[in-house]
């Protein structure tokens, strides 16, 4: 076991884990914010995205310990004070989920785009929409809320927790 | 509590919760059983002396839409405002709902009369509760977004102020009529999922998402063989890993769709039940599997194909209609094992204590979990409780419920609650998979273009014989083909086995046996047997050179043809069929020309009461890259409850549909699966979709559900069009198998 300092959605929490178990599982088990998902565990399905410093990262094969100086965001720490970031709002509107259990993961992938592409081509959208499942085929929604929240204002604030440094 | 009787089968139960509060219920009584009910405060509805109203899905969602859809049925009948209403899922209640489970598209069609019922008659007792404080006729009195009014007297009151008083009133005697469908307000407008907020923002609303205090965490080994179980368990090493609490041998059950022998490794967290299960050594019997592989299967399926099988049906003269037909084709279509591959893992919390059973998790069918808990547990089913998390996607994988039954068994070993999670790898590897098997298929067109023969000789593995069904090994994996008209008609619309105007036909079956697990997958049977009878049909049109849709609009006949008598609220009906080919055709721009390396392809089927139709537009270059540019979709679910939902299950329904058929292949070498994850099962990702149009026939017809009928056209439409591209016939699934490879539509 060891003892390790994390920094997830912009609070500071310490753990004591294996060195070896996947942020996924010290996210879920450990402190408890099980938004994001487990799906293969090989990094292939994208169901457990989070952001780290900014970029999209597959938790379920990052040892928490590779990521203990960095910025972790998951999908708890998207919308602070109950402010939907525009993505979230965007998924809302387009009514994106059937299962949803994907759709973490997919919003998360969603926000980092947008973060380095605040107006990405079709192109732009489905090669990074791509790298993540959907078992219920909920694409062809999940593209148009990318637009859309591609489109929307951002709001400042909602922008500043996942986005700003990004 | 009171009862009003509904009809021969069902009763409403109404009672007052103890805050002064309406609650009503609604059951199923069934026959054998007694009426009289526990009153608990429950049901599908109630309403709070502050307004509140709270609306209960008794079945469980897994991104069908149910727990949206049936609220809305509830909602509309108790005439609220949609926004005024909080929807809960409903645990396991017998008393309360009958039957809890999701499955055979049956909720709307079955289950949202119900609801409808249960609303139409809290909202009668909130008028007459109105009408006796004014001293006036209830029949005077009409509501309006959960407000009684009295216009004469210019007096209104809403739900919330009458629910203690309409709790005490008596149940009407006779059931309320429904509102005409040009009344309604909720069903029929889109509305947006109720459980989308709480996804979005990453709630803990998952099966695996859940907790209870001392909860422990356990993963599963499995014999790699099919069938096989264990001998002999070296747990010191797996003991040795930290957080590693205890090892459990799990026996399994006589029926291996409720418990599938294994061991278990228990920790304090997931990831130390994951370290310690790579350390245990266990010894297996590998049993009578181990030599099977695909290549010994088809070899059997070829087997059983030259021999005569069992005689399901037969009209006319086959044999001399053959001899007769101007037009022939003669061919063997070949189905693969499939897997579910349920984005959220199989998983489970159970608690047993006390000579009882506490099931929190993603339960399809929580009414036979209970009972499957039960038997393996040796308890009453009564002492079974079942709580139902959101569902992290079906597709028929969760009609079993064999992670409950594991996680009983393990929590009775160690004294606590646990929750099994299965690895993706265990997932693939251990499913019940969608039966192979094949399909010989003869049929012939007379001198003047019409369908004069069909024989249909259906070779494959029944998951009825694997979940020890009492019915024969067919029952299961006829679903969808096409039959002469039985002499029970309602046993044959009852199993979707369609009759046909077909003069000459013949339905054969052949059951090959293996220790492969099967089972139920989306659109059961249907999702291949659609596949080779569009596709036949569009072999039969090109090599007669006669129209497609001509050719089905003249087969299918009428519903008058096939008269029906039984108390299925949604029968099929030719017409309907007709209907939605028609339909897409003109929206498709059917028959319009088409450049080189691309074509269209046209299917349509008939699944658990609904209807759809699709055309597909794709290219294939010389290298086989498929692109699927484009599919139109036709779709009659009777009245749409929420279009929104059928939008989208349809649009799910036609890319789960083609990722199948251009991807999904379980194969078996050394009785082992060989595939365990998704880069060896892939699934469509987001680029290779095509763009999908859908077009919903208006009706009045009674709702049916939508959550299976997009799925099965697809993989013949898919398969025309790449004919009418191409040139190559696709007799086998998946299309990956023929050497194609999936290609981005350009944009």
């Amino acid at each position: 076991m060891a003892t390790y300092q994390l920094s997830v959605n912009g609070q500071s929490r310490a753990i004591e884990v294996a060195p070896d178990m996947p942020l996924l599982w010290a996210l879920r088990d450990t402190l408890e914010l099980r938004g994001t998902k487990f799906g293969c565990g090989r990094g292939i399905c994208g169901a457990c995205t989070v952001l780290v410093d900014g970029a999209a990262m597959r938790s379920c094969i990052t040892p928490v310990g590779s990521v203990a100086r960095q910025r972790i965001t998951t999908i708890e720490g998207l919308a602070p004070e109950g402010r939907l970031h525009r993505v979230q709002s965007a998924w809302i509107e387009e009514d994106v989920p059937q299962c949803g259990y994907c759709q973490a993961g997919q919003i998360m992938m969603a926000v980092s785009l947008l973060a380095v592409k605040p107006q990405p081509t079709d192109h732009e959208i489905l090669d990074a929409m791509s790298n993540n499942l959907c078992r219920c085929g909920t694409y062809l929604r999940i593209r148009r809320a990318v637009r859309r929240a591609a489109n929307a204002e951002p709001r400042r604030t909602a922008d500043t927790a996942a986005g700003s440094a990004l | 509590m009171k009862v009003v009787r509904i009809d021969r089968r069902t009763f409403l139960q109404v009672g007052a919760t103890a805050a002064g509060g309406l609650l009503v219920g609604c059951y199923v009584r069934r026959p054998g059983t007694k009426s009289a009910a526990e009153f608990r405060p429950n049901g599908y509805l109630r309403i709070d002396p502050d307004g509140t109203v709270v609306l209960w899905s008794k079945n469980p969602d897994m991104g069908q839409g149910i727990k949206t859809s049936l609220a809305m049925m509830i909602a509309e009948e108790l005439d609220v405002d949609w926004s005024m209403v909080r929807v809960e899922q409903a645990e396991l209640n017998r008393a309360w709902y009958g039957g809890q489970g999701a499955g055979g598209s049956d909720g709307t069609p079955s289950d949202g009369p119900l609801g409808q019922r249960a609303g139409a008659v809290a909202r009668s007792m909130l008028m007459a509760a109105a009408a006796s404080a004014w001293g006036v006729d209830p029949a005077s009195c009409e509501t309006e977004r959960g407000v009684v009014h009295h216009r004469a007297s210019r007096r209104s009151s809403p739900y919330g102020e009458l629910a203690a008083s309409a709790a005490a009133l008596p149940a009407p005697k006779e059931p309320p009529p429904l509102k005409a469908i040009d009344r309604h307000t909720i069903i029929g407008k889109p509305t947006r999922g109720v459980d989308t907020p709480k996804i979005v923002t990453g709630q803990p609303i998952y099966g695996l998402d859940a907790r209870v205090p001392g909860m422990l965490h356990a993963v599963i080994e499995k014999c790699p063989v099919h069938g096989g179980r264990p001998v002999a368990v070296d747990a010191a090493a797996a003991l040795a890993v930290p957080g590693v609490t205890r090892v459990v041998t799990i026996e399994g059950h006589t029926n291996p769709t409720w418990l599938r022998p294994g061991v278990a490794v228990v920790a304090n967290s997931t990831w130390a039940a994951m370290k310690g299960r790579e350390a245990l050594r266990v010894t297996w019997d590998e049993g009578d599997g181990r030599d099977e592989s695909s290549a010994s299967l088809s070899a059997q399926f070829r087997s059983l194909a030259a021999k005569p099988g069992k005689i399901l049906g037969d009209q006319g003269n086959v044999g001399r209609a053959f001899a007769q037909a101007h037009t022939n084709v003669d061919v063997v279509y070949e189905a693969p094992f499939l897997a579910h591959a349920t984005l959220e893992p199989q998983n489970c919390i159970a608690h047993v204590h006390d000579g009882r059973c506490d099931i929190l998790g993603p339960l399809q069918m929580p009414t036979s979990g209970a009972q499957v808990v039960a038997a393996v547990l040796g308890i009453p089913r009564e002492s079974v409780s079942v709580q139902m998390t959101r569902i992290g996607g079906g597709f028929g994988r969760r009609l079993m419920s064999d992670y409950a039954a594991e996680a009983a068994c393990i929590s009775k070993a160690v004294g606590a609650p646990v929750q099994v999670v299965w690895s993706r790898e265990d997932d693939l590897r251990h499913d019940y998979y969608r039966p192979a098997g094949l399909h010989h298929v003869r049929a012939g067109l007379d001198a003047r273009g019409t369908l004069s023969v069909w024989h249909h000789h259906l070779v494959n593995v029944s998951r009825n014989r694997y979940r020890l069904g009492d019915t024969p090994p067919e029952s299961t994996e006829i679903y969808g083909l096409i039959a002469p008209p039985a002499a029970d008609p309602k046993k044959q619309f009852d199993n979707d086995l369609l009759p046909t105007l077909i003069p000459n036909c013949r339905l054969e079956y052949s059951e090959a046996r293996t220790a492969v697990p099967t089972g139920a997958w989306r659109a059961p049977s249907h999702n291949f047997n659609a596949f080779v009878i569009e596709s036949i049909l569009d072999e039969l049109a090109h090599a007669g050179r006669v129209d497609p849709i001509a050719l089905r609009l003249q087969y299918l006949g009428a519903a008058s043809d096939f008269p029906y008598e039984g108390d299925n609220p949604a029968p099929y009906k030719p017409e309907r069929l007709k209907r939605v080919l028609q339909l897409v055709a003109e929206r498709s721009g059917w028959g319009t020309p088409m450049p080189p390396g691309r074509g269209r392809g046209l299917a349509v089927h008939y699944t658990f009461g609904s209807y759809c139709a699709q055309v597909a537009d794709v290219s294939v270059d010389a290298d086989k890259q498929l692109r699927v540019h484009r599919v139109v979709a036709a779709i009659d679910v009777g009245v749409a409850v929420n279009p929104l939902n059928l939008d989208a299950q349809t649009q799910g329904g036609i890319i789960d549909g083609l990722s199948a058929a251009m991807f999904g292949e379980i194969t078996i070498k050394n009785g082992r699966t060989v595939q365990s994850t998704f880069d060896d099962y892939p699934l469509l990702r987001n680029r290779d979709a095509p763009e999908i149009e859908v077009h919903i026939v208006p009706s009045r017809e009674h709702s049916t559900g939508f959550g299976e009928i997009a799925l099965p056209p697809v993989a013949a439409a898919v398969a025309n069009a790449i004919f009418a591209a191409s040139g190559i016939r696709v007799r086998r699934l998946p299309f990956a198998a023929s050497g194609f490879t999936m290609g981005a539509v350009p944009r």
